[in-house]
C-alpha cells in the first residue's frame, strides 16, 4: 500500500496526539518528565521486519483494537527488558536492576501498558470521532522480533505483504526508561482511518 | 568463515517468506509462531532454509515461501536445482511457538504451521530428523550445512543448544 506525503503527515499527527496522551499518563505514573519523539510511520515489507525489531528480550503488551472500526489491527506497547525492570523499580521504589523479570514486573508492565494504550486510543478515537477500545491486554516477555512476527501473522492473514508500522518512542531521562508504542493496523481499516482524517481536514466535502 | 563461535557472527538472515540455499551458514532470527523449515542433503552437505509464516496459501502463488503448503515443494525444488536427490534430504523444523495464550485453537498459528509442514513432508516422504517446536518462547536458529548440517538454536531465555 502506498501512502502519499499528506497521508503520512496525517497519520503522524494522529500518532502524535495519541502518544502525547500516553506520555502524559506515563509521566503521571512515574512522576517525572517524559520525552517523546516525533512519530514515525513506515510501510514495511514483511521480509524486512527483522531490520526494525531484534532479538533483545522485551516486554510487550499487546491489544487488539476493538470498537467501531473492527477488526482494526493491533497496538503494542514495547518496553526493552531493562527499561521494564527500571519502570517497576521506579513504581515500587526499589533499585535492584540486576535481576530477572518476575511476576510483579509482568503485572506492573501489563497495567502500565494498559493505561498508556487506553489513553492513546482514547485520544485518537476522539480525534477521529469513532469509538476505539483496547481488548484486554496480552503480554509476552520474549524476543521482540518473535512477538511481532506472531502479531504480523495475525494481522496480515496471508494476503498482505506489507505492514504499516507506526511508532513513537517515549523516554524518561531521569530513570533511563525507553518504550515504544507500535500500531499495526489492518490495511482496509487504515483506509477507513485515512478517510476519517481527510474529512477532518476538508470538513465541507 | 563460519566458526564455533558462530552465535556472534552474522550469516545470511532469512526474513519472513524468504528462503536461502547453499553450503554456508544460514540463520533466521526471532522466530515466534513462524517456522524455519530446513532441508539438509547429507550427501552433498548442502542445505536450505525457508521462513514459513502461515499454514495455508489458499491458492495464492505469490511468495511461496510464506506458506507451509507452497514452501515445502519450493524448497525441495530449489534443493534439486542444486543437484540434490530427494532421497538424501532430511527435514528439520524449528519454531512454531505460541507466545500469547490468548491466541488459542484456530488462532494458534504456530501449531498450525507445524502440523501443516509435517503433513506435506509426510506426503512427499521426506523424513523429519529433528525438531524444536512449540512452547511459548521465541527462537533464533543457525544452520551450518557444510558443518555436517549442524543446527544451533538460541531461545529467548538465553538457552543455547544443538539439535
Amino acid at each position: 500500500m502506498d501512502l502519499n506525503d499528506q497521508q503520512l503527515d496525517m497519520l503522524k499527527e494522529m500518532g502524535n496526539i495519541g502518544a502525547s496522551h500516553a506520555a502524559t499518563s506515563l509521566s503521571q505514573m512515574l512522576m517525572c518528565e517524559i520525552e517523546m519523539t516525533v512519530p514515525e510511520v513506515s510501510v514495511i515489507d514483511i521480509s524486512q521486519v527483522n531490520k526494525y525489531f531484534g532479538e533483545e528480550v522485551s516486554a510487550m503488551v499487546v491489544f487488539e483494537i476493538q470498537g467501531e472500526i473492527q477488526p482494526a489491527g493491533y497496538i503494542v506497547c514495547h518496553v526493552p527488558k531493562l527499561s521494564a525492570i527500571r519502570l517497576t523499580n521506579t513504581m515500587l521504589g526499589s533499585t535492584d536492576e540486576d535481576r530477572d523479570f518476575n511476576e510483579m514486573d509482568e503485572s506492573a508492565i501489563t497495567e502500565i501498558g494498559n493505561i498508556m494504550i487506553s489513553h492513546f486510543l482514547d485520544a485518537t478515537a476522539e480525534l477521529l470521532g469513532v469509538v476505539m477500545l483496547p481488548s484486554p491486554p496480552m503480554v509476552a516477555i520474549d524476543m521482540a522480533l518473535a512477538a511481532f512476527e506472531n502479531i504480523i501473522a495475525q494481522v496480515t492473514s496471508g494476503d498482505i505483504n506489507e505492514i504499516i508500522l507506526f511508532s513513537t518512542e517515549l523516554k524518561s531521562t531521569n530513570n533511563d526508561i525507553k518504550s515504544t508504542i507500535v500500531m499495526l493496523p489492518k490495511e482496509e481499516n487504515l483506509k477507513q482511518i485515512l478517510v476519517l482524517l481527510n474529512n477532518l481536514i476538508n470538513p465541507e466535502i | 568463515m563460519d566458526n564455533q563461535n558462530a552465535d556472534h557472527s552474522k550469516g545470511v538472515n532469512v526474513g519472513i517468506g524468504e528462503y536461502k540455499t547453499g553450503i554456508s551458514k544460514i540463520s533466521s532470527i526471532g522466530l515466534g509462531s513462524c517456522v524455519a523449515f530446513i532441508l539438509y542433503d547429507r550427501k552433498l552437505k548442502t542445505g536450505g532454509l525457508v521462513h514459513v509464516m502461515l499454514p495455508d496459501s489458499n491458492g495464492k502463488t505469490e511468495r511461496p515461501g510464506k506458506f507451509a503448503d507452497t514452501a515445502v515443494p519450493l524448497l525441495i525444488c530449489e534443493m534439486e536445482k542444486r543437484g540434490s536427490s530427494r532421497r538424501n534430504l532430511s527435514a528439520h523444523l524449528v519454531g512454531g511457538a505460541s507466545m500469547f495464550q490468548q491466541f488459542k485453537g484456530n488462532l494458534d498459528i504456530g501449531n498450525r504451521n507445524i502440523c501443516a509442514l509435517k503433513e506435506y513432508l509426510n506426503e512427499l516422504r521426506i523424513p523429519i530428523e529433528s525438531e524444536d517446536t512449540g512452547g511459548t518462547s521465541g527462537r533464533t536458529v543457525y544452520f551450518f550445512p557444510e558443518d555436517e548440517g549442524k543446527i544451533a538454536v538460541r531461545r529467548a531465555d538465553g538457552k543455547c543448544y544443538e539439535l
